[in-house]
């Protein structure tokens, strides 16, 4: 676009197929400034490593006895870290609470960082909020249940329905709330890749929590013996944390030659 | 500018017909202006030198646009610092986003009524 502000006559198209040109290049700079600011990479690959890095949690401590073996003593966080017998690392749940809150604020800084250097500012506020807010309710709702409220608060103890059980035996209830957290980041984004990696994610997540993908490796061929047995836990979180770093190594190689300047 | 024999006809005015162009807005309806409105309705605040650059504008012409549209009441405009350097950004207001999307909206009616003409 050339500076011609000399001749505001030219600048004020009243034709049709100067309207069109201009629809044309204002279609353009829409396309380039989204494209410019495009930054998720990051809060994939963040919450992709962060995932990974939990698996001392999901570990077994030792060969099965009629079952899983359940920890006793001391606090948990149920929603965020799971049933103990389903998963027996203790402090799970601390871990993803400060996992999520921590990745929260490392992605506001990155989004910050990101919309100083590019000169575009994508509201990641949605994302972060949602996130934190879904997180904090996940550590809130099931201590309601523990503690006797005043009659006209006992609705928010009756919140606590609201978790399906299933959701969070297995210790993956963190899984959905970053799901939940990637749909808003899609909308601030405009991404439509990000929207599909967010539906991508959605469903590996809720398998994850309904199912024991453990058993499609069994059918497969894998016959845990021994100590392999306190690994059995680990796909239900090794295929969501697959899933963010390849699309977040997928995103970075596709966003790397935008990052400069216009 | 195509001339005006290349134009195609008009189509008759009818009672309540009123021409696309008497939706424009003078203050938009300009190719820099309304760049400037694209570009911060996409993020959510642009840097002064992004806007300089994308646009291909001389710091000086920017200014005059921005304080156009400033004082028209569609886009604010705040001043900081990034370390040491300073840093201007510029944010789109919900006047600003209700005038780029009638403009949008005009342009688009006019280019849809002329469009049959041709094809005809």
């Amino acid at each position: 676009m050339s500076d011609d502000e000399s001749d505001p006559a030219r600048n004020e198209p009243s034709e049709a197929s100067d309207g069109a040109a201009l629809l044309a290049d204002m279609k353009a700079l829409r396309r380039r400034a989204r494209t410019a600011r495009h930054a998720y990479w990051f809060p994939l690959v963040l919450f992709g490593l962060l995932t990974c890095a939990s698996v001392p949690f999901y570990v077994l401590p030792g060969p099965p006895a009629g079952g899983t073996e359940a920890v006793s003593g001391g606090p948990s966080l149920p929603v965020l870290g799971g049933f103990a017998g389903f998963t027996v690392q203790h402090f799970l749940g601390y871990y993803w609470l400060a996992a999520l809150l921590g990745g929260l604020l490392l992605t506001l800084l990155w989004y910050r960082w990101n919309a100083r250097r590019v000169g575009l500012a994508t509201p990641a506020r949605g994302y972060v909020v949602t996130t934190a807010v879904l997180t904090v309710l996940a550590l809130v709702i099931p201590l309601l249940s523990q503690v006797r409220s005043p009659r006209w608060l006992s609705w928010l103890q009756q919140l606590s329905v609201l978790w399906p059980g299933d959701l969070i035996l297995r210790g993956t209830f963190p899984f959905l709330i970053i799901a939940a957290g990637l749909w808003v980041l899609a909308w601030a984004e405009r991404s439509r890749a990000l929207t599909v990696i967010a539906a991508a994610y959605t469903a590996t997540a809720l398998l994850a929590s309904l199912y024991n993908i453990e058993n499609v490796l069994f059918r497969l061929g894998w016959n845990p013996s021994g100590n392999d047995w306190s690994l059995t836990a680990l796909p239900n979180v090794l295929l969501p944390a697959f899933v963010l770093l390849a699309t977040g190594a997928g995103a970075f190689a596709v966003q790397r030659p935008h990052r400069a300047r216009p | 500018m195509s001339p005006a024999k290349d134009r195609p006809p008009e189509p008759p005015e009818q009672p309540g017909w009123e021409h696309p162009t008497n939706g424009l807005d003078e203050t938009v309806h300009q190719r820099h202006r309304l760049g400037i409105l694209t570009i911060t309705d996409e993020a959510q605040r642009a840097e002064f030198g992004y806007l300089r650059e994308a646009l291909g504008l001389t710091p000086g012409n920017l200014s005059k646009h921005l304080t156009v549209l400033e004082q028209a009441g569609m886009v604010e405009v705040e001043k900081g610092y990034a370390g040491r350097r300073p840093r201007t950004w510029v944010r789109i207001t919900s006047q600003g986003r209700a005038a780029l999307a009638a403009e949008l909206a005009t342009l688009t009616e006019l280019l849809r009524r002329h469009t049959p003409a041709r094809d005809a």
